[in-house]
């Protein structure tokens, strides 16, 4: 078969625990983002940009939604005839059969689907971060510099690279040290998730570090540090563009804001990087008489009656006579009844939240979720809310939870 | 069945408009094209095989077709098929929809369908035809025309018009009438037996007949049994630059919308990648249709904004339709207006037209 260069790998099986009932029946790269997009629309469409032809998707946690939309791979070109996109969940062998145990492991486990492209470099790539990148500019860095592992990497600020993976690197780019969560980082260097190896030399530290019981299997806690241990050439590639990871509901909610801002922080104008992501079948979005829309994305199919400031509107969002709504973000197909209001707050899918209804703007102190910080009020997909409900600020409503159906 | 759209030969005038397109090529709605609903129609009621007849200016038409994907026609056994006319000796130019018909014989003869469903592209409505076919093959006719009460006689230049009997059998027929008679009015789509119809178009192309109602329908009306079955729906016809427009305006209709693309039925069309539609903080639009892609800054009342279009701060859009990657700058004011593609309006301009007469701006102008 012919060789291909580079394949990419996206981990995609996370159950992303801290965007709470968003993710309850959802893949964190699943969750829509940024008005008609899901999370994993950047990763595929940076790997469309990038010339990246094969790309394998691993799922495991609520994979459906993600299946379905990913499909056939055909809005990101990925309905190829040689590559393509190819769902990877975790399958029985007549040997043994188990779930991804981590990160690492995922890959080892497809390490015969890698073997079959015989590919030169493999991309590790994860589907929950919002950026866009050029990955075929790093390989060729990752080349040049004759790397084992290239790690790409985002200055972020000091006080928060506790957060991260932080990379030490000397002049050249070579990683000196690398430390998960350190409590005193020594760099504002983060790993941003996006990970180019040489698969020869990956694919012999991922079959040594199947036989270590003492590893969890994850590419940051074992593979980075042993492969670091061993002296492997391994590079930090620079990346200065727009990053987010939109782990929690906050860094969520803010990435979506981030759209609305002007000029925007995160660019989706650009003609040539534009995010790809499969369009629903819907006529363009209806402003009624008597309508306020300002500083506000809307897609297609939404119908607005009411007032929308500052929020985001996915596709078929019908906001009824008097409703106001501010500083929000509505998920696809949600209906917002007369006269609510709706202050920062995320609606999920398909919710309906009754006439009269207040959403995030009463306190109540009793009510607070451990999700929700910065006064965001979250509402789970599917959910009914009967007339004249209150959701408190800070609260999360789920199905089973206070007052649903 | 199976489906074939052609091309009407019907004198219409569409002005700049149809300069460079046909008619079923025309923007419609913000987002689709015409023939996207006839297309859809097919699709929605199980036909796979549908040949599509343009005459002239079909670049824009097989542009937007493509191969067919977004309405599922990009198959393996049958799909979409797009028949431009080939210029040959024995045809020459086509001139009427029995030389179009004449020219896709070999489509009609390959394909395996019992019936077919012929329409013009032009008609919006959301219809399937499963109850169309089952009345035709209950009153054993040889010919079904599908058509509509229009109610008034009001916007009905250049239809073609029918009486019935009780038995819903046509008893006369009238090709684009001055002066309307009668409110029934046919939605250009016939259904036909694949056979009868070769037969048919065979016969009236010895015949040197040029036009599939007058010379088919009007001539044999005692001859072949030829059926009406009524659309009880919405219908628009898009016959002149009026009816474009109003059709359009139609859509701003909350019952209309919800009856034509809120159903089980979707409209489908060539999907375009856009980023959600941004508002400003100055934005202020009212009683509109706004597509994706679009940047509203200024006032839009009363329109139908397609993809793309770009509206600075000040601006004033009412009653108009605004296609896809226009720029109106800061400051302009545009009354009854059509706007065609790619235009660009520096900022303070005033373009006002009046109802029933539109001001259309040709694509790519720049002002």
């Amino acid at each position: 078969m012919k060789r291909t260069e580079c394949i990419a790998m996206i981990l995609a099986g996370g159950q992303g625990s801290r965007l709470g009932v968003l993710t309850k029946s959802v893949a964190k790269p699943a969750v829509p983002f940024g008005g008609k997009y899901r999370i994993i629309d950047f990763t595929l469409s940076n790997c469309l940009h990038s010339g990246i032809n094969t790309v394998g998707v691993l799922t495991q946690y609520q994979p459906l939604d993600l299946n379905t939309y990913i499909g056939n791979g055909a809005p990101w070109d990925l309905n190829k005839n040689i590559g393509g996109v190819f769902i990877l969940p975790p399958y029985q062998s007549d040997e043994k059969g188990e779930w991804y145990k981590g990160t690492a492991n995922a890959i080892y486990q497809n390490i015969e689907f890698i073997d079959r492209f015989n590919p030169g470099y493999v991309v590790i790539l994860s589907g929950d971060h919002i950026y866009k990148m050029d990955y075929s500019k790093m390989l060729l860095f990752h080349k040049e510099k004759d790397a084992d592992a290239t790690i790409a990497v985002i200055e972020v600020p000091w006080e928060d690279a506790s957060r991260y993976g932080i990379m030490t690197a000397d002049e050249s780019g070579k990683i000196t040290e690398f430390n998960e969560k350190p409590q005193k980082p020594k760099s504002n260097l983060a790993s941003m998730g996006v990970y180019i190896f040489t698969w020869k030399t990956l694919k012999k530290y991922l079959k040594k570090d199947e036989k270590n019981p003492e590893s969890v299997n994850d590419f940051g806690k074992n593979i980075i540090p042993s492969m670091l241990g061993a002296k492997e050439r391994m590079f930090a590639y620079s990346f200065d563009g727009y990053w987010k990871d939109v782990g929690t509901i906050k860094s969520l909610w803010e990435a979506n804001m981030d759209l609305l801002t002007e000029p925007p922080v995160l660019n989706l104008y650009d003609n040539d990087k534009s995010i790809f992501s499969r369009n629903p079948v819907k006529p363009p979005h209806y402003i009624a008489e008597g309508a306020v829309v300002k500083n506000s994305c809307v897609t297609e199919g939404c119908n607005v009656f009411g007032e929308i400031y500052h929020s985001i509107l996915f596709e078929g969002v019908t906001v009824k006579e008097g409703a106001v709504i501010k500083d929000s973000i509505i998920f696809p197909g949600a209906t917002i009844g007369k006269n609510t209001l709706i202050n920062k707050a995320i609606i999920g899918e398909n919710a309906v939240i009754g006439d009269g209804c207040s959403v995030g703007i009463k306190e109540n102190a009793e009510k607070k979720s451990s999700y929700c910080t910065d006064g965001i009020s979250v509402v789970s997909g599917g959910i009914t809310l009967s007339e004249g409900t209150t959701v408190y600020k800070e609260e999360m409503v789920t199905r089973g939870g206070r007052r649903s159906e | 069945m199976l489906g074939i759209v052609y091309a009407g030969n019907r004198e219409l005038s569409f002005n700049e408009l149809t300069q460079m397109r046909s008619v079923s090529a025309l923007p419609f709605a913000g987002r689709y094209r015409v023939i996207d609903f006839i297309l859809s129609n097919m699709v929605n009621s199980g036909i796979i095989n549908v040949g599509v007849a343009p005459k002239i200016n079909y670049f824009s038409l097989m542009d937007h077709l493509g191969s067919g994907g977004p309405w599922d026609l990009n198959r393996t056994k049958s799909g979409l098929f797009i028949l431009p006319p080939y210029i040959r000796g024995d045809i020459g130019k086509p001139s009427g929809t029995i030389d179009l018909i004449y020219g896709v014989l070999t489509f009609l003869r390959r394909s395996r369908q019992k019936y077919v469903l012929l329409s013009e592209g032009n008609t919006i409505c959301n219809i399937t035809f499963y109850d169309a076919l089952k009345f035709h093959i209950e009153k054993n006719a040889d010919i079904t025309i599908i058509y509509s009460d229009n109610k008034t006689t009001d916007n009905l230049e250049n239809c073609n018009l029918y009486t019935l009997d009780e038995n819903k059998r046509i008893t006369e027929a009238f090709c684009s009438p001055r002066y309307p008679k009668t409110t029934l009015a046919g939605m250009e789509m016939f259904i036909v037996e694949r056979l009868k119809l070769i037969g048919m178009i065979e016969e009236a192309y010895s015949r040197g007949n040029h036009d599939f109602i007058c010379d088919i329908i009007l001539s044999n009306l005692n001859r072949l049994n030829i059926y009406g079955y009524e659309h009880k729906g919405f219908v628009a016809r898009i016959n002149s630059v009026e009816s474009y427009f109003e059709a359009n305006m139609k859509m701003l209709d909350n019952s209309v919308r919800r009856e034509i693309f809120g159903g089980e039925n979707p409209i489908f069309t060539k999907v375009k990648n856009q980023v959600p539609t941004k508002y400003g903080k100055e934005a202020n639009a009212i009683s509109s249709l706004i597509a994706d892609g679009c940047n509203i800054n200024g006032t839009v009342e009363n329109s139908i904004i397609s993809r793309g279009v770009y509206i600075g701060a000040g601006s004033h859009i009412k009653n108009s339709i605004i296609m896809q990657n226009s720029v109106i700058e800061e400051n302009c004011d545009l009354e009854n207006v059509i706007i065609d593609k790619e235009c660009t309006l520096r900022r303070n301009k005033r373009l006002v037209g009046q109802p029933g007469l539109s001001v259309i701006l040709p694509k790519r102008t720049l002002i």
